[in-house]
């Protein structure tokens, strides 16, 4: 199968947004306001905390809010201080900043940044370990999360895949992300 | 009617490289759009992260929110239209208008026969 055609080719994958497992994106933003707009979304690795994240900047600028993106992960893992200078510089009280990768900076680092960042009118992290701020929601996968992931991206051809889907989930220890790029696999093999 | 339209000259979808590639952009908008533009582009798609470089482009000045615009733009050498099982390569033109936007896109391929290349078709060495 060419890669343009495979269904779960990484474009279609991000195209699914996050899922929410319990209450509605209304009670979700309420507890965020309800948290001063500081906290975190804490969850193991391709459980979807990022798509989350992505997810609440649309509705925190129909709340009125400016946004200002920013993310670190293991090939990038800090900043560069003149980034910083000019982030808290020209941040301003009306901006929420979303911050993807929070558990990257090393402590004193965190401790730094979450303090300068209260110049701002809010400040969410996603972590894959609690503590850093009040947690808003732990992201955690289940099978029936994958089905319906699977679903979405298939729709009527997703029959004959869901008996596979719980192996794959538990291979990939709960990822996500990683059993959906097992199923591009499944579809690359495939001749055409 | 669509709003936005791009019809290439004889309907053309398959260019060698360095052909010229020639077409008309219509568009019947609300407003007249604040800025309008033909882009070829190419981007990647398949299993990793998504590339994508607007190789040139052609803004059209003074137009109305219902207009017409010849264009013409030659393609470059590459890379050619191609597939394999892990990553395709996909061209295309692409009429954008801002503020809002909008866009209307146009497949097409290059390479040296016209047609895509099939990396998941050769024979192994």
């Amino acid at each position: 199968m060419r890669a343009r055609d495979n269904p779960f080719r990484s474009d279609r994958v991000l195209a699914v947004r996050y899922r929410l497992l319990h209450g509605t994106w209304e009670d979700l933003f309420a507890q965020l306001e309800a948290l001063g707009f500081r906290a975190a979304i804490v969850g193991p690795q391709g459980s979807g905390k990022t798509t989350l994240l992505e997810d609440l900047k649309p509705r925190l600028e129909a709340g009125g809010f400016s946004v200002r993106e920013l993310r670190l992960d293991t090939e990038s893992p800090s900043f560069e201080p003149e980034f910083l200078e000019d982030l808290f510089a020209t941040l301003g009280s009306h901006e929420v900043i979303l911050f993807d990768g929070a558990e990257q900076l090393k402590w004193a680092e965190w401790v730094r940044f979450e303090r300068r960042s209260r110049a701002a009118a809010g400040l969410v992290i996603t972590s894959h370990r609690p503590g850093l701020l009040p947690t808003l929601l732990e992201t955690t996968t289940t099978p029936e999360l994958l089905r319906g992931l699977v679903d979405q991206i298939l729709g009527d051809r997703a029959a004959e895949l869901r008996p596979l889907l719980p192996g794959i989930l538990e291979r990939h220890r709960g990822n996500v992300r990683e059993s959906l790029r097992e199923l591009y696999d499944h579809f690359a093999a495939v001749a055409g | 009617m669509k709003q936005l339209n791009i019809e290439l000259a004889d309907a053309k979808t398959k260019f060698r490289p360095g052909e010229t590639l020639e077409g008309v952009a219509f568009w019947e908008l609300a407003d007249a759009p604040r800025s309008i533009e033909v882009r070829l582009h190419w981007r990647t798609q398949g299993k990793g992260t998504v590339d994508l470089e607007v190789v040139t482009s052609v803004a059209f000045n003074g137009v109305g929110a219902r207009d017409r615009r010849p264009f013409r733009i030659t393609l470059p050498i590459g890379p050619y239209s191609v597939s394999g099982t892990l990553v395709s390569i996909v061209w295309g033109v692409e009429l954008v208008s801002e503020p809002k936007g909008e866009a209307e896109n146009v497949e097409i391929t290059i390479s040296p026969s016209g047609e895509e290349v099939r990396l998941d078709r050769m024979p192994p060495k």
